[in-house]
């Protein structure tokens, strides 16, 4: 079988953790647990008829007292850069780690999963000309919420997808100024 | 390794592990209890252990672990926790240190234990504080925005009832704000300045409301007398506008002041020259010549572009600031965009 390893990337509480319970256990907590160093679970699942392990390093997430260590990143085949989208200033911290892993990890795949999206209609942040800026860019948005599950397992498809499809051909030279 | 050693390893919940090669990790110490949690058969001091397959986490951490043995460097070198699930579902808070020492390569992991569970109540408790703040910002910010568009909404009401006086529509008061805004973002300046100066520079004429009818309704050309008493509304404008702390009017009432001091110091009312006359007033003064050729008034026909832009370049360094002329140039096109947006009514 195949075993990818992926990592989460964001601001703190923006709902990486959550997003992976989600994913892998099917369950979400309302109260937001601070993560500290790495949690790394293990997901089966199929994409295009073959069997993949993927490997999730779930990362603590950045502030002030916490920065990214790369090093976690060594043998990434792909990365969510998660954003809560009801915070603006967690978007900016996103497409900073994503340049801060981009030179670490090269053109591998990635996925940017604006999470919280159950509360778009009420305190949502996020303009859509900055997801148009993000996909004009060569981004792959998901909008998510690990609350109700929308976008979650898409997230890890694409990914997975994306990572299958850079063993077989060389990757666009995509990047988010 | 000695006994005292031996049972200091066993209460720190610790295992060290020698890395003779590639392939081995031997067991220096007594198995700690987590240790056993992950294996299957029972571990004693000598064993040879295989840790990758057992801890993902190490996949990572023996990589960067050999590079800093071949290092030779005696500082140790820790991975920072991470946390990892018995096959029981117990969680376990780890962390790996690689050490390098009697030319050994010694690999120390630690059951962190509560050690762990005080970082994460530490930062629990910064976190917390951290996202009150960040969403008391985030709810500054956006009642700031909401106050913003109230007050430019108060200001174009009052401007457009000032301009039904000498029939400045409210498109214009409009777009003479925006067009300032694109100035200011194109010159960096400050976010709030660059709101300011949206709603300020739509006032710069609000001191006709204190000029006779008999002068600012006259079809004809002013007679030297009456032409005197129409400078006065530059003056009457930023009186209105004084005598606050509120930065946006203070910027609205030296723009009211200046718009008509020209570059070579040979305007009105202070005959001001150069950069004596306010950046805010000297921005104003293009993005108004400008609307003002481009539209129609009552006693002329509108410019086309080209004709107006041959104009103002009549005026540069004369009426305007040669700088400023060159920023507004290169803004061109976002400014003829405002322009098309916000057409008056008839040419819609």
């Amino acid at each position: 079988m195949v075993q990818k390893k992926i990592c989460l990337l964001g601001a703190f509480a923006v709902g990486k953790t959550s997003l992976v319970m989600r994913y892998v256990n099917s369950i979400f907590g309302e109260k937001y647990h601070t993560t500290v160093g790495v949690k790394i679970d293990k997901k089966q699942l199929v994409s295009n008829g073959q069997d993949i392990t993927l490997m999730i390093w779930d990362l603590a997430g950045q502030d002030d007292l916490t920065r990214l260590r790369t090093s976690y990143l060594r043998g990434v085949a792909g990365y969510v850069i998660v954003a809560d989208g009801t915070r603006p200033f967690s978007l900016n911290t996103a497409i900073n780690m994503h340049k801060e892993a981009r030179e670490y990890t090269g053109d591998v795949p990635f996925i940017v999963a604006i999470n919280k999206a159950d509360l778009r209609e009420e305190q949502w942040q996020v303009e859509a000309e900055q997801i148009k800026a993000l996909e004009d860019d060569g981004a792959i948005i998901v909008l998510t919420s690990a609350k109700t599950g929308e976008g979650v397992e898409e997230t890890f498809q694409l990914l997975t997808q994306q990572m299958l499809k850079s063993e077989l051909a060389p990757l666009d030279n995509t990047e988010i100024k | 390794m000695s006994q005292i050693l031996s049972k200091v390893f066993q209460s720190m919940n610790v295992a060290v592990f020698d890395h003779p090669d590639d392939q081995t990790l031997q067991l220096l110490t007594e198995p700690p209890i987590w240790l056993g949690q992950f294996c299957e058969k029972e571990l004693v001091a000598g064993d040879s252990v295989q840790l990758v397959g057992l801890f993902p986490f190490l996949d990572c951490f023996l990589d960067e672990a050999e590079e800093f043995w071949d290092s030779k460097i005696s500082t140790p070198h820790r991975s920072g926790p991470w946390v990892d699930f018995t096959p029981d579902g117990e969680e376990i808070p780890l962390e790996a240190v690689a050490l390098w020492q009697d030319d050994k390569k010694l690999l120390i992991i630690q059951d962190l234990g509560e050690e762990y569970y005080n970082e994460v109540t530490r930062l629990q408790g910064y976190r917390d504080g951290a996202l009150t703040q960040e969403m008391l910002e985030l709810e500054i910010e956006n009642q700031t925005k909401q106050i913003r568009v109230r007050e430019e909404e108060i200001a174009m009401k009052l401007l457009s009832a000032a301009g039904h006086r000498d029939h400045e529509t409210a498109a214009h008061v409009r777009r003479i704000g925006l067009y300032a805004e694109v100035m200011a973002k194109a010159l960096a300046w400050d976010e709030a300045s660059t709101a300011d100066i949206r709603i300020a520079a739509p006032m710069h004429d609000i001191g006709k409301i204190g000029i006779p009818d008999r002068v600012l309704l006259k079809p004809g050309k002013l007679t030297e007398e009456e032409f005197e008493e129409m400078k006065q509304h530059a003056a009457i404008g930023a009186d209105m506008l004084n005598g606050t702390n509120i930065p946006l009017l203070k910027m609205a009432s030296e723009i009211a002041m200046c718009h008509h001091e020209k570059w070579d110091g040979t305007g009105y009312p202070a005959g001001l020259d150069g950069k004596e006359i306010p950046e805010s007033a000297r921005i104003t003064t293009i993005v108004d010549v400008y609307d003002a050729l481009v539209h129609k008034r009552v006693y002329k026909e509108a410019s086309s572009e080209n004709a107006a832009l041959k104009v103002m370049e009549q005026m540069v360094g004369k009426h305007f600031d040669p700088d400023l002329y060159a920023v507004f140039i290169d803004n061109l096109p976002t400014i003829r965009e405002i322009k098309n947006n916000y057409a008056e009514p008839t040419e819609a």
